[in-house]
């Protein structure tokens, strides 16, 4: 009953030697988000009032929570400069992968998180990665930025280099973790509850309380998995990927 | 050893590898959370900077767990 989870279809391509694959569910969804993000913003930009004196609209009070968040929580740590420069690339970062891990609970037939796919996870880390490096070498000059690899020791360098591979995939690979473990648990659940049910109750009075227990224990599983681990990792890929580009550039 | 030796080793090996992997990320949390709390009642001002390290501390604590439940979910799916 478990062989279909994280199988769906997918797309295969042959260029030549290289076989490419894609996975449309993912792409999907997430170019719908993308799309709702941009509405949103563009939604919430209209919200800021030309007129300074006027009165602001109810929804500005949700840009303003976001952007006081970003600056004041997520990028608390930085420097006055880089909060400045980071800010869009947090939030948007923010805002993309919370859509994808909320996406999870909605119930459309074929549609999936697209955090639970590791391409997703492990591009927006390769991403991350490489703004460390462009952060890096914007303050501290390409020499400098590249001099760091051989501190505090030239032998360390390779060292250094496991380091930086093993925190780019420990990053991708966290938020694809957490979050394709809980859709295994969210799938894996409720046919274990109903077959518990069936063998310590009887058919008879496991009929009735089925229904019952299988929409809390839903409601607990997409709650739980769903809305509060998706949040948590969500804030936790943020907060790394600000840590990463401030770290690279001290 | 037939196939059914095979798969009844992969549940076994999966359950294992994830029951084991998820206990040091567990007891280390514990150790960050308690921690962290004490430091916030300490000096409920720096709760803010706390929280935030408190979160990266677990996400870098939680990196072995995970591990753990990719290589489970490998030995279950894909092996």
């Amino acid at each position: 009953m478990f062989e279909r989870v994280g199988k769906d279809l997918v797309w295969r391509f042959r260029i030549g030697p290289i076989t490419l694959a894609l996975n449309p569910a993912t792409l999907g969804t997430a170019l719908g988000i993308s799309l709702l993000l941009v509405l949103l913003a563009l939604w919430l930009r209209r919200a800021i009032p030309k007129d300074p004196e006027a009165p602001p609209p109810r929804r500005l009070v949700l840009l303003v929570f976001l952007v006081d968040f970003m600056e004041n929580q997520v990028l608390g740590g930085t420097s006055e400069k880089l909060r400045r420069s980071l800010l869009p690339l947090i939030a948007t970062l923010f805002l993309f992968i919370l859509a994808c891990n909320l996406s999870s609970i909605l119930p459309i037939p074929g549609m999936v998180a697209p955090t639970q796919d590791l391409n997703v996870t492990l591009g927006l880390a390769l991403l991350v990665y490489s703004l460390t490096h462009v952060y890096g070498m914007r303050t501290k000059g390409v020499f400098r930025h590249l001099k760091g690899y051989l501190e505090p020791i030239p032998v360390m360098l390779p060292m250094n280099l496991i380091g930086d591979m093993g925190r780019t995939i420990s990053h991708g690979f966290r938020l694809f973790g957490n979050i394709l473990g809980g859709a295994i648990m969210a799938t894996v659940s409720l046919p274990v509850m109903v077959e518990l049910l069936l063998r310590f109750l009887g058919p008879i009075l496991a009929l009735p309380a089925i229904p019952i227990v299988g929409i809390g224990l839903t409601f607990v599983l997409n709650g739980f998995f769903g809305i509060f681990a998706g949040t948590i990792q969500a804030l936790v890929f943020t907060l790394l990927a600000a840590a990463y580009i401030q770290a690279a550039t001290e | 050893m037939g196939p059914e030796f095979v798969q009844a080793f992969k549940y076994l090996a999966a359950g294992l590898c994830m029951g084991l992997g998820a206990w040091g990320p567990a007891i280390g949390e514990g150790l960050i959370g308690s921690k962290a709390i004490e430091s916030m009642a300490r000096q409920p001002e720096m709760a803010n900077t706390l929280l935030r390290t408190m979160i990266i501390a677990d996400a870098i604590d939680e990196t072995t767990g995970i591990y753990s439940l990719i290589v489970a979910i490998m030995i279950l799916f894909v092996v």
